[in-house]
């Protein structure tokens, strides 16, 4: 037992996010037809591990920018790979969203998922250990280990567990993220060689190679390669079109942990990678995404407004919302960037809280469709409180969690461009009405089918699993404070990296730089051949 | 003189091949092929290789030529039809061909040949006359080679066994 | 100078392959089992004296064939995936009735084969292990009796096969004409002369050369001859040609241009760039339209053999020593693929068909699995040994400078996902409709499959020491 304690003292990342996979070989030694043993101990074990990443929270020096709990271990030493994690006020928040949800997900499928339930919660497990080891990786070649084989078991998840389409659902998600992220090994690539040249030393280390800028024209391909397979898990408009497909054939449990979770790996693979690394890329590519931002704020806003079905208006929704959090990321000032930063996790508990409130509706009448439902307020009062606390979470109402980030982004984004903030304004508004549209039709009115006359309120475990997210929702937006305290540093240092020292003038071969202290950066031009 | 003969040799040896798959009746394309045989053993001859000629009249014109001679035999080839399901090819394959023919020529006009033979084979032969050089070599430097020729044709005995035996296990 | 002791290996083989034909005569009806047990043995000798030869370095038989980590690497490879073959085959030639002794000999002596293009160090020498190989491939590729596709398979591919052999040949003359000797370190020593770079001469050598390689592994445009035989073949000896006769001919390919033609590399590189990159299109492409699993399996090997050539066309170290690498993750997972498809399939053709794989994983979960593991594998995804191989050749070929094709490849990867996708989609997301063995799943295959399944993880997560082992390999290569 100590020797335990101890290790967990000294690797917390590691031992964080390996449980569930040690939790899932568990789980494959029990025999399947031993139901409720396999999914309470799938429960535990993701509970056990929310807690231990409480640990995380409270040991959390907020007065440091650097990288904190990191572990380095050489893996292929010859290539400069090693397994090296920590975290800094970017990733912790996202692990902590990650544990937080997980379990509430496994519980969520407690009697809506009826089939194959051990290979299930084999696959929860497995993809909780995926998407932590995304958030925790400093490390490229690791990154992109996670990145991918996080997808395998979403990939599962949807395509047996999901709805009529599935299958076509779940070939479009997994075809369209690896042919982005494919594209990123190209770039990862070209930027080790390139690190190689320059330093003469080989390393995948996030933290060394964002110690060397690449020259700004092969920094606009490698932002590019990056981006491309960023954008599309974001997903940002043009990109999006597998999402609304995924969303409303997954399972419940899986739109919670596709929206609340995987959508945020796509900007934070912007916050960790794209900005520190392309520093000029970045300011160049401003203009450009934040118009698809916007574009992507209105766009999901007005697809939402005319949709049927109350899963894929919470999917589009989606669009809009992390439209805004690309925004503020780009505006490339504190207020922005920890307005994106705090919107992802609102968008991961208010969004993430709607789809469970859909799966819910839908276990009891198996149709998400507006038009058959109606007047629900009074068969189900204790539904309708949660439910509109979380609708009002997520069209932004002071005093809950989405105003405080949508604040902050809109601040920040005017700072930066005030006719961008003019046009992300409206999709504020869009979203009060898409939301309380749905909301007034869903459950207010008069019951029209017989159907819904004998709806049952919910029942002890969907309050367990709803108790929890809204507590967050009014914390977080009464008193975010604790919050940005632990982000501002590294928040901070981000911007400091975007605007380090920059290439001024190209002189025979040599690049002159200027920075703070007149130094010059950078002597060889590393070429890249063909 | 050379030359002159080279060049009988060299058409009378294109002609019978030509006339090998020209010939309707498989028996005359097998006699042409045995024609062709005998005029390259010719030019092996001619380039002092009489070693490499017997060989290739013994073995081809021989050997290899009585076993085409019996398979003509045992599946009693008709006068074979023109069946060419390919006909449209034609043009295409000539075309192809004389570009072919082009290519090697400018190939071998341009070719370098090594100036000196020293420490190739063909010192060997030039010291002590193809016969003995070809045997040394074979049982020398090229023992390996030669050995390992011998579980090829175990392979292809295996093969032929387990061919044959399908039909007996019928 | 003749050093027969270093053939060890090769010897045992030769001679396992013999005592399997003798023993064949007792009159015990238990004897197939005997035979591949014997077999086995042989082989799993044969691996543990390779190993031996480790740094060893050393020529035998007047430079015909060199013991150096190189062919130590490749014999090893050959072995293993013999003694694979064989454990794959027990059950199922027994069950197609096709149990006759010569089928393990014949294996034996294709391995027998393989060893020695990846050690021949003579041209000669090369083409004598390519024809011991062939010949017994194409028997084994005509073993299923009354099929007609096995006949076709079989008359086919020794007909285009005898035809590539003969490009071969041409082009060993070709060199010998004007090198004067066949040996491959007498013909870089000639190479070292300026004006021979320029020879037309050698060049159409080189050019022939590279067709008759580029039949045996089956690359674009010289690949037509592999789906109607990989279809045709009894599909434990599509298994086997699928890897081992791809991993020998790349074994003497690499060993000849690497080494030896290394000087002419501005001549080579270019063509070898343009067929990488249209095999890898091509191959990908027309897998996804592929109902028969093995036909399918067969694209994909055309394609693999692409990512192959992409290392080549990088050239330096890094690239030589990371097709060795994926050469021994090609094997593993491929045999591992056709494992299942081997268990799986019935007599008359039954069960070979993609949607054939409806609902597999109900009624045999770790079949299934196992199956997912492979196909993930050779779709590129991590963590498994797929994936360091993939990332070790784009690897390679961005640090040559070749970023263009390292997109070309990863993009073929994208399209490769979702044929073999395909194939988990029938097994998981749809319900079975029929019992799929007749029996429970046989021990020697399942055996196989443990040891490919196992062996294509720990290359995901642990390659650091395989990769040492493929660097090593490949930088004692010649010098």
């Amino acid at each position: 037992m100590q020797a335990i304690t101890t290790f967990f003292w000294e690797h917390p990342l590691t031992v964080i996010t390996f449980s569930p996979l040690l939790g899932a070989l568990i789980l494959l030694f029990l025999n399947k037809r031993d139901v409720s043993l396999i999914k309470s101990l799938a429960f535990i074990v993701s509970l056990i591990d929310f807690f231990l990443s409480l640990h995380l929270y409270f040991y959390f020096q907020s007065d440091t920018y650097e990288m904190q709990f990191l572990e380095k271990i050489p893996w292929i030493p010859d290539w400069g790979i090693s397994y090296q994690v920590g975290i800094d006020g970017i990733s912790l928040f996202l692990v902590l969203l990650t544990t937080f949800l997980t379990p509430l997900a496994i519980l969520s499928s407690w009697t809506a998922i009826t089939k194959k339930i051990k290979e299930y919660m084999v696959f929860m497990l497995l993809l909780e250990t995926g998407m932590l080891g995304v958030f925790i990786a400093l490390d490229l070649f690791l990154f992109y280990v996670f990145w991918e084989a996080m997808l395998i078991p979403m990939y599962f998840l949807i395509g047996i567990w999901g709805g009529a389409r599935r299958i076509y659902a779940a070939i479009k998600f997994f075809v369209y993220t690896m042919a982005g992220s494919l594209l990123m090994l190209v770039g990862i690539l070209v930027l080790y060689y390139l690190n190689y040249q320059t330093t003469g030393e080989y390393t995948f280390d996030l933290l060394e190679l964002m110690k060397t800028i690449p020259p700004p024209a092969i920094q606009t391909w490698l932002f590019l390669a990056f981006a491309i397979s960023f954008a599309i898990k974001v997903p940002m408009f043009p990109f999006h079109t597998w999402l609304p497909d995924a969303h409303v054939e997954a399972p419940t449990a899986g739109s919670v942990i596709l929206a609340g979770i995987l959508l945020k790996m796509g900007t934070y693979g912007f916050l960790r990678f794209c900005l520190p690394l392309f520093p000029d890329a970045t300011i160049e590519f401003i203009p450009l995404i934040s118009i698809l931002a916007i574009v992507g704020i209105i766009y999901g806003a007005l697809v939402s407004m005319v949709q049927q079905d109350v899963k894929s208006l919470v999917a589009y929704s989606s669009v809009s919302h992390l439209g805004f959090v690309m925004l503020g990321i780009f505006a490339l000032n504190t207020q922005g960037l920890e307005g994106g930063i705090l919107q992802m996790i609102n968008h991961g508990l208010s969004t993430g809280a709607l789809f469970l409130i859909v799966g819910m509706l839908y276990e009891r009448r198996h149709t998400r469709m507006i038009d058959d439902f109606g007047g629900l307020s009074r068969q189900m009062p204790i539904f309708a409180t949660f439910f509109m606390l979380v609708t009002l979470s997520s069209i932004g109402l002071p005093g809950l969690n989405g105003f405080v980030g949508e604040f902050l982004v809109l601040v920040g984004t005017f700072q930066a461009n005030k006719l961008y903030a003019t046009f992300a304004a409206t999709g504020i508004i869009l979203a009060a009405v898409y939301m309380l549209w749905m909301y007034q039709r869903v459950m207010f009115g008069q019951i029209t089918k017989p159907e819904n006359q004998r709806l049952v309120d919910l029942n002890l475990r969907e309050v367990i699993i709803l108790v929890p997210i809204t507590l967050f929702i009014i914390w977080i937006g009464v008193y975010p404070k604790p919050l940005f305290q632990k982000m501002e540093r590294s928040v901070q240092h981000l911007i400091s990296q975007v605007n380090r020292p920059r290439i001024i003038k190209v002189e025979r071969e040599v690049f002159l730089v200027s920075g703070p202290n007149k130094m010059v950066y950078w002597t060889n031009v590393p070429r890249i051949k063909e | 003189m050379h030359q002159i003969f080279f060049w009988g040799f060299a058409l009378l040896a294109v002609f019978s091949a030509l006339m090998v798959i020209t010939r309707r009746n498989v028996v005359h394309s097998a006699l042409f092929l045995i024609s062709t045989f005998f005029w390259v053993a010719a030019i092996y001859i001619l380039l002092e290789a009489e070693l490499l000629a017997a060989i290739q009249i013994l073995v081809y014109a021989g050997a290899i030529m009585v076993l085409i001679v019996f398979t003509i035999l045992l599946i009693h080839v008709e006068e074979t039809k023109i069946i060419n399901p390919w006909q449209r090819q034609r043009p295409i394959a000539i075309l192809l061909g004389v570009f072919l023919l082009g290519e090697i020529f400018l190939i071998l006009s341009r070719a370098l040949f090594p100036e000196s033979i020293a420490g190739t084979a063909l010192q060997q032969v030039a010291q002590e006359g193809n016969t003995e050089a070809v045997g040394k070599l074979l049982y020398t430097k090229y023992l390996f080679p030669f050995e390992v020729a011998s579980i090829l044709l175990l392979a292809a005995m295996i093969g032929a066994i387990v061919m044959a035996k399908r039909e007996i296990e019928k | 100078m003749i050093n027969l002791s270093l053939l060890t290996p090769e010897i045992i083989v030769l001679i396992t392959a013999l005592i399997v034909l003798i023993l064949d005569l007792l009159p015990w009806r238990g004897r197939k089992v005997l035979l591949a047990t014997v077999g086995v043995l042989g082989t799993v000798g044969a691996l543990l004296i390779t190993m031996g030869q480790w740094d060893l370095r050393e020529e035998a038989f007047y430079g015909m064939v060199a013991i150096d980590n190189f062919s130590v690497y490749f014999k090893a490879l050959f072995l293993i995936i013999c003694t694979l073959t064989i454990l794959l085959s027990i059950n199922y030639i027994t069950r197609g009735g096709i149990d006759l002794g010569e089928y393990y000999s014949l294996v034996l002596l294709a391995t027998f084969g393989y060893m020695f293009m990846a050690s021949g160090t003579d041209l000669i020498t090369i083409f004598l292990a390519l024809e011991i190989l062939s010949l017994a491939v194409y028997i084994l590729a005509g073993f299923m009796r009354h099929s007609p596709k096995s006949n076709e398979s079989a008359f086919k591919y020794f007909l285009l096969g005898a035809f590539s052999s003969a490009f071969l040949l041409y082009g060993i003359a070709n060199i010998y004409g004007v090198v004067g000797n066949t040996n491959l370190k007498d013909i870089a020593q000639y190479l070292s002369q300026e004006a021979a770079l320029k020879n037309p001469l050698f060049l159409a050598g080189m050019g022939l050369l590279l067709v008759g390689f580029g039949f045996k592994v089956a690359i674009v445009p010289f690949h037509m001859w592999t789906p109607d035989v990989y279809e045709g073949s009894p599909t434990t000896v599509t298994a086997f040609m699928a890897v081992g006769t791809k991993a020998a001919s790349f074994a003497a390919f690499l060993r000849v241009f690497f080494y030896t033609l290394e000087p002419l590399k501005g001549q080579w590189v270019p063509v070898l760039w343009l067929l990488a990159a249209v095999t890898i299109i091509f191959g990908n492409t027309v897998a996804i339209y592929q109902k028969n699993i093995k036909r399918m399996l067969a694209y994909s090997a055309i394609a693999h053999a692409g990512y192959i050539l992409v290392a080549m066309v990088a050239g330096n170290d890094l690239g030589s020593s990371s097709i060795l690498y994926y050469l021994l993750v090609y094997s593993l997972m491929n045999l591992g693929a056709f494992g299942v498809v081997i268990i799986v399939e019935k007599k008359e053709e039954e069960n070979l068909t993609i949607s054939d794989y409806r609902g597999l994983a109900y009624k045999h979960p770790m079949l299934s699995a196992a199956m997912s593991l492979f196909l993930l594998s050779l779709a590129g995804i991590p963590p498994t040994g797929g994936f360091v191989g993939k990332f070790y050749i784009f690897s390679a070929a961005v640090s040559g400078g070749y970023v263009g094709l390292a997109i070309i490849g990863v993009l073929g990867s994208a399209i490769a996902l979702y044929y073999y996708l395909r194939i988990i989609v029938y097994m998981y997301m749809y319900d079975p409709e029929k019992e799929f063995l007749d029996g429970p799943v046989p021990f020697f295959s399942a055996a196989a499959l443990v040891i490919t399944a196992i062996g294509t993880i720990l290359l995901g997560i642990t390659p650091a020491r395989i990769l040492e082992l493929a660097h090593y390999s490949i930088s004692y290569l010649g010098h």
